[in-house]
């Protein structure tokens, strides 16, 4: 055990024997470093006022990740360099480029969004080669800005580079932190507190899991962009807390030859590109959970775990066929994810367990596979329905098929009677208008303020028609595809 | 004129901080030993309070003081008062029921505030507030604007008899009538200007400081100008003398009308800081801030329109309903009557106009300042009736709006309301705008679209507004003997750059260098007056302000350089900053008379003899995806008439920041009370869509400098043009886009959800 949190911040170490489990890092510069530069505008992920930089040794190199201060638990800096805004300016008080081509472009009127936006971009210009693929605005989608209708801002972002000589002098003087940070890598497991409260960083799965059985009421987190809103706008303060970030084991994105196995603390942006190579829609919706800063830190296992109805990826997996490895102790067991979801709030984990890991297969050569987020804003927002379909085409007859939705039940659910009435017949409309029809014997979906029921059943349905009107395109395509080789 | 003169667009002397982190906003950096303030809101629309009970709060860990309605009632705090009053139409006062710092008897609103705990921390505040019992008899709740005034709505005030606040009028009914009946064909339209949360990135927060040894508080807060907000809470609701209280404003993260006010947050603050004798700070939640934040806009209006045979516009009527939400703030009865009312003829001819408002009060937040103030939901009634007047008539829009106009011959002008407009040149701007926009070529962009499955739609709209009318503005300069020289206004900087822009009037007058000059705003200790930031007033009155002062201190160094040279005033020049006998090469800069003098410092005030008039021409290109109804904004233009232009860089600025909030407002923002429950349904940055880096085009700006004659500047402000200008741009394109379908209206915002909906409606929709 290790009874100290060793973080940098800036330039400067920083061990930290006495922290509040739940004191967030926005809270902690703010109140206790006196850098305020950081911002609330929020307090719940939603405005990017509070972006900071996080970054950790990779390789022998730092790798940086914008991400929400206003969420995140001090403690989860462990063995990591934060930066924030006033770390930007030159040692001798000359601007950053990132903040030059803000000044040219007037990119700044109040300026209170100014430093969330300044290490947004500061993320992007880190990340040259992979950002370039992202559009700016998406990038952005996490940062709001009330005064300057953004054109300036999206102008900074593209002239920053150009202002740009060589190395910063962050860059310049990386090699000091990568040595100190592998230094520090212990596989101790972290134990901090305050006044009992208690937080937990284990580094290990069985350390992770003995820690889970001491202490089986503990609060998990994985990126905690969930429970880190239970403490800003419910103002709980739950303890202890088993953070999984350090586990190696669960931050690991593995190839299985047919598939992946996603460790439960890998985050969104860990599994993006690995996920979207199998199934590219799956690539489409997970670019739209939250926002660069959530999709940082926001995890699968955590989106799954937190049992929520409207969650993205539940549906998303459930539809690819994937099961759920849960573990305590030394004993693991493994659920199709979907009877995971057992009722409202009530999910098939026992005391001591937890999530290790999401396994999931690749598609087959008649795979069909479609993911649908529908939520009122493109960026950043909740689904009111999701829908994900893997339907397995054998010479144009329907296999297999599953159809996945969030946002039609209290938990995440297949339409087992939909799927009844797709297998074994041929992938036409008639058949899918059978499916559609089934559907609504499979939901009873509620109204609440994102959506009513009747909207609800609507678009379940016609996600399904969607599916059907844009894969016969394709298939045919694929079927050809097939014909061809093997007629060659 | 230097490089650091007027016109140019050099960047902003505020940035050095703000970009760096280095800003300092209210809650940047509390003192040692600060206690916090939460606050109970009421969780119900409209309940009556049966009882409070705060023992157990009390006893809480960490608890310093709890205060209620009663406490502050005991102390002699009186009620928050608004400051603009009006008598109805038939002469009788209008109702003004008080409005209590603090909940008593009875909560009105989700969100009125009930009792403030002080804590040693914010966590010990809240869990303690948890713990008050309130117990309410839950009441029928009112939240419609359209519906208040109906016989069986639910009844907030006793003195507000059917909700009724204020009935107000302007203009000749008579003559209205008159033309009316003459008219050839009347045209009528009724829209929504639907209800915005302000939301400035910066919540509220404040700073409440006592020192025993003066007995004076002090409040920091982010405002738009500190002496209004001294005068109310020392004289009007703490009941002090001015002087006991001094109100400091440091950076302010946008405010849009919003922070000009007095809100119960900082009376409670102060006197918690006075009988704990300990800084209090209290910083609103983004939650805290949609519910109790003042809205805006929120008016349901009926407009008509008479035209003539040849399609003359002869006469315009409208007719709102104002929601000014559950109390009277301090200005909301002023934003739907004296603020806007006068700009209902627009930049039309009209020979007679009548606008009557009625004021209602409903079980929502109070209503009050929000970018524009009743300038936009004027402009927004105006351009949309005269858009859709034009389509009924079967003309084209542009061509009515050109066939209407006031020509810039008629200048000045006085409206059938009463303005007088100095200048302008609608015409001309209207012209410009539209080659800009190429609306030659929309035809085919139109066909374009169409084969893409979009409806494509032009939107034009011409609006004009008031800026800079009324009252004073005082500007005190200090040059010292080292040559810095110190600028002290009453006008507060929110984000507009108030810094750069005055220091570039005075460098470009002086002839000082830039980085010399310091302004100083936002402290009641060092400024002596002021009026403070609102209605686009910074740079047309305290611009000439400064400008006055700075010439007073020139014509005084002029003396003294007189006696220095040795010849007389009349033959000293001044030019670049030096004084120098006309016809010679000797001179002396102003700082070495400045230094020999051992400092000058002169100040002069800016009173406007008449409001400016800036205006200008927006054309929106937008496309509607026929299969999912989500409307795209593809071009936006504008072209401005702002009079001279100080610093251009800072004009396009707010140009673009305007056009972000009319945007939203026309495509995305929708403030939702549930009908029955009166609940906030989008209470948060989740719930309510601002606009976000993806939701905007690029914007085409351009400008027309016409002068203003009434200002010694020649300039007119620019800080509200882009939020009144877009909205009915924007639905003008929105109608057109789906005008081929019969439909002739569409309310904001247009969602994606409403125009589907509308496709479906009239068979529109792409399967
Ligand atoms: C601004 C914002 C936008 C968002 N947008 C979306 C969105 O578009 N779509 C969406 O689905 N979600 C969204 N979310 C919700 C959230 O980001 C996701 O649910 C995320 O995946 C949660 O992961 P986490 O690691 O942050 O969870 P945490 O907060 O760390 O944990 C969530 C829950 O899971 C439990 N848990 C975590 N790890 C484990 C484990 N290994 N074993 C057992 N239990 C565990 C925790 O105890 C907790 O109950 C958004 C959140 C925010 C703040
Ligand atoms: S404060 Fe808004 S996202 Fe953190
Ligand atoms: S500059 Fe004010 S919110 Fe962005």
């Amino acid at each position: 055990m290790r009874r100290r949190l060793r973080f940098v911040l800036g330039s400067e170490p920083r061990e930290l024997g006495e922290v509040e489990p739940t004191l967030t890092v926005l809270e902690y510069l703010r109140r206790i470093e006196h850098r305020r530069g950081t911002k609330e505008g929020c307090a719940e992920g939603d405005c990017g006022a509070c972006t900071v930089l996080v970054g950790r040794p990779v390789e022998g190199r730092m790798c940086y990740r914008a991400v929400n201060a206003c969420i995140l638990f001090l403690p989860m800096l462990d063995g990591c360099r934060l930066l924030t805004v006033e770390d930007l300016r030159a040692p001798d008080g000359s601007l950053h480029p990132v903040q030059r081509a803000m000044v040219e472009a007037h990119a700044s009127q109040c300026g209170f969004c100014t430093p969330g936006f300044v290490m947004a971009l500061y993320a992007l210009y880190r990340e040259r080669g992979v950002a370039r693929e992202t559009p700016i605005a998406e990038w952005l989608a996490g940062n709001l800005c009330r005064c300057t209708g953004y054109g300036p801002i999206l102008e900074a972002a593209q002239r920053m580079h150009a202002v740009a000589q060589g190395a910063d002098h962050l860059e310049a003087r990386e090699a000091e932190t990568v040595a100190r940070l592998e230094s520090w890598q212990d596989g101790e497991t972290l134990a901090v507190g305050r006044e009992g409260r208690m937080f937990f960083a284990p580094a290990d799965i069985g350390s992770l899991a003995r820690l889970l059985i001491e202490h089986p009421d503990a609060t998990l987190i994985g990126g905690a962009t969930d429970v880190g809103l239970w403490v800003t706008k419910q103002h709980r303060r739950p303890h202890p807390l088993i953070w999984t970030g350090r586990v190696a084991e669960l931050t690991r994105v593995e190839d299985t030859g047919d598939g992946l196995s996603i460790g439960a603390a890998a985050t969104y942006r860990d599994v993006l590109d690995r996920l979207a190579a199998l199934y590219p829609d799956a690539g489409r919706v997970i670019r739209r959970i939250g926002s660069v800063q959530i999709r940082n830190l926001g995890t699968i296992g955590g989106n799954i775990a937190n049992g929520s109805p409207i969650g993205d990826s539940p549906p998303l997996l459930i539809a690819a066929g994937a099961r759920l490895r849960l573990r305590r102790g030394n004993r693991c067991r493994e659920v199709p994810l979907e009877s995971f979801f057992l009722d409202y709030g009530r999910q098939d984990r026992r005391p001591g367990e937890f999530v290790e890991a999401v396994v999931v297969s690749g598609p087959g050569p008649g795979t069909l596979f479609r993911a649908y987020k529908i939520s009122k804003r493109f960026d950043q927002d909740i689904s009111s329905v999701f829908a994900a379909f893997r339907i397995d085409l054998d010479g144009g007859r329907i296999a297999s098929a599953r159809l996945a939705y969030g946002g039609m039940a209290p938990v995440p659910k297949r339409a087992e009677l939909a799927e009844a009435a797709l297998v074994g017949r041929p992938w036409k409309r008639q058949t899918v208008e059978a499916a559609m029809a089934a559907l609504e014997r499979d939901f009873t979906p509620i109204d609440d303020w994102r959506a009513s029921a009747g909207y609800r059943m609507t678009v379940a349905r016609n996600l399904l028609m969607k599916c059907w009107l844009e894969s016969s395109g394709e298939i045919r395509r694929r079927l050809d595809l097939a014909a061809e080789v093997a007629d060659g | 004129m230097g490089q650091f003169g007027l016109g140019q667009a050099i960047t902003r002397k505020e940035d050095a901080r703000l970009i760096t982190g280095r800003g300092r906003f209210t809650d940047d950096g509390p003192p040692p030993g600060c206690a916090h303030a939460v606050f109970l809101r009421s969780p119900h629309a409209h309940a009556r309070i049966r009882s409070l009970d705060c023992t157990r709060a009390l006893s809480m860990p960490g608890v310093l003081a709890i205060l209620t309605g009663a406490e502050l009632d005991a102390a002699g705090i009186g009620p928050l008062p608004c400051t603009t009053l009006y008598e109805n139409r038939d002469g009788t006062p209008m109702a003004a029921p008080e409005r209590p710092v603090l909940a008593r008897e009875r909560v009105r609103f989700v969100g009125d505030p009930v009792a403030a705990v002080i804590a040693e921390t914010p966590h010990a505040a809240r869990d303690a507030a948890e713990t008050i019992l309130v117990d309410y008899d839950p009441l029928a709740a009112i939240v419609d604007t359209g519906r208040a005034l109906d016989p069986e709505a639910p009844q907030i005030w006793p003195e507000a008899p059917g909700n009724l606040a204020l009935d107000w009028e302007t203009g000749d009914a008579e003559a209205v009538d008159r033309r009316f009946a003459a008219a050839h064909r009347v045209l009528e339209l009724t829209l929504v200007n639907n209800r915005i949360v302000v939301n400035p990135m910066e919540t509220r927060a404040c700073l409440a400081e006592y020192d025993p040894g003066t007995d004076r508080l002090t409040l920091t807060v982010g405002s738009q100008g500190v002496h209004g907000m001294q005068r109310i809470l020392a004289e009007k609701v703490l009941r002090i003398p001015r002087e006991k209280l001094r109100v400091v404003t440091r950076d302010v993260g946008g405010a849009f009308g919003m922070k000009i006010f007095v809100f119960p947050e900082y009376p409670v603050c102060l006197h918690a800081a006075r009988i704990l004798r300990r800084p209090v700070r209290w910083v609103a939640e983004r939650t805290e801030s949609f519910l109790a934040d003042t809205h805006g806009r929120d008016h349901v209006t009926t407009v008509s329109i008479a035209v003539d045979a040849d399609g003359r516009m002869t006469a315009i009527r409208a007719s709102a309903i104002a929601n000014l939400g559950a109390y009277l703030s301090q200005v909301g009865p002023f934003i739907p009557t004296e603020c806007g009312a006068y700009m209902y003829t627009g930049v039309y001819r009209f020979e007679a106009a009548h606008y009557r408002v009625r004021c209602v009060f409903t079980n929502t937040a109070p209503v009050d300042a929000y970018r524009g103030a009743g300038r936009p939901e004027a402009a927004y009634a105006v351009e949309r009736a005269v858009d859709f007047a034009a389509r009924e008539l079967g003309c084209d829009p542009i061509a009515f709006r050109r066939r209407n106009f006031v020509p810039p011959a008629a200048m000045p002008y006085r409206t059938a309301l009463g303005y007088t407009y100095d200048s302008g040149d609608f015409p001309r701007l209207l012209d410009a705008a539209l080659a800009r926009a190429d609306v030659a070529g929309f035809a085919g962009r139109r066909q374009a679209a169409a084969a893409a499955g979009r409806l494509l739609g032009l939107g034009v709209a011409y609006y004009i507004e008031r800026c800079a009318g009324g009252s004073p503005e005082e500007a005190r300069l200090e040059l010292r003997p080292d040559g810095r020289l110190r600028l002290y206004i009453g006008t507060q900087n929110n984000g507009q750059g108030h810094e750069t822009a005055y220091a570039q009037i005075v460098a470009d007058r002086l002839g000082l260098p830039f980085a010399d000059i310091e302004v100083v705003q936002g402290d009641t200790d060092l400024v002596a007056s002021g009026r403070g930031t609102g209605g686009s007033r910074s740079i047309p009155i305290g611009g000439a302000a400064v400008l006055r002062a700075g010439e007073r201190l020139v014509a005084r160094a002029r003396e003294r350089a007189a006696e220095m040279l040795e010849a007389a005033t009349t033959d000293i020049g001044f030019a670049e900053g030096s004084f120098f006998i006309l016809g010679t090469d000797r001179r002396l800069s102003l700082v070495e008379v400045a230094a020999a003098a051992g400092g000058l410092e002169e100040s002069d005030s800016f009173q406007p003899e008449a409001p400016t008039f800036p205006n200008g021409c927006h054309v929106c290109e937008l496309s509607i995806d026929r299969a999912t109804g989500v409307p795209r904004i593809e071009r936006y233009t504008v072209v401005d008439d702002f009079g001279v232009v100080v610093n251009p860089a800072l004009l396009a600025g707010q140009v673009h920041g305007g056009l972000a909030q009319g945007i939203g407002q026309a495509l995305l923002e929708r403030t939702v009370y549930d009908p029955e429950s009166g609940q906030l349904l989008s209470g948060s940055l989740m719930d309510y869509v601002l606009p976000r880096a993806d939701d905007l085009p690029a914007f085409d700006f351009d400008w027309v400098v016409i002068p203003c004659r009434t200002n010694p500047l020649g300039v007119k402000g620019a800080g509200e043009a882009g939020a009144i200008g877009a909205p009915p741009a924007v639905i003008n394109a929105v109608v057109d886009a789906l005008a081929g379908y019969g439909i002739h209206h569409v309310d904001m915002p247009a969602t994606p959800h409403r125009l589907w909906r509308l496709l479906e409606r009239v068979g529109a929709l792409l399967a």
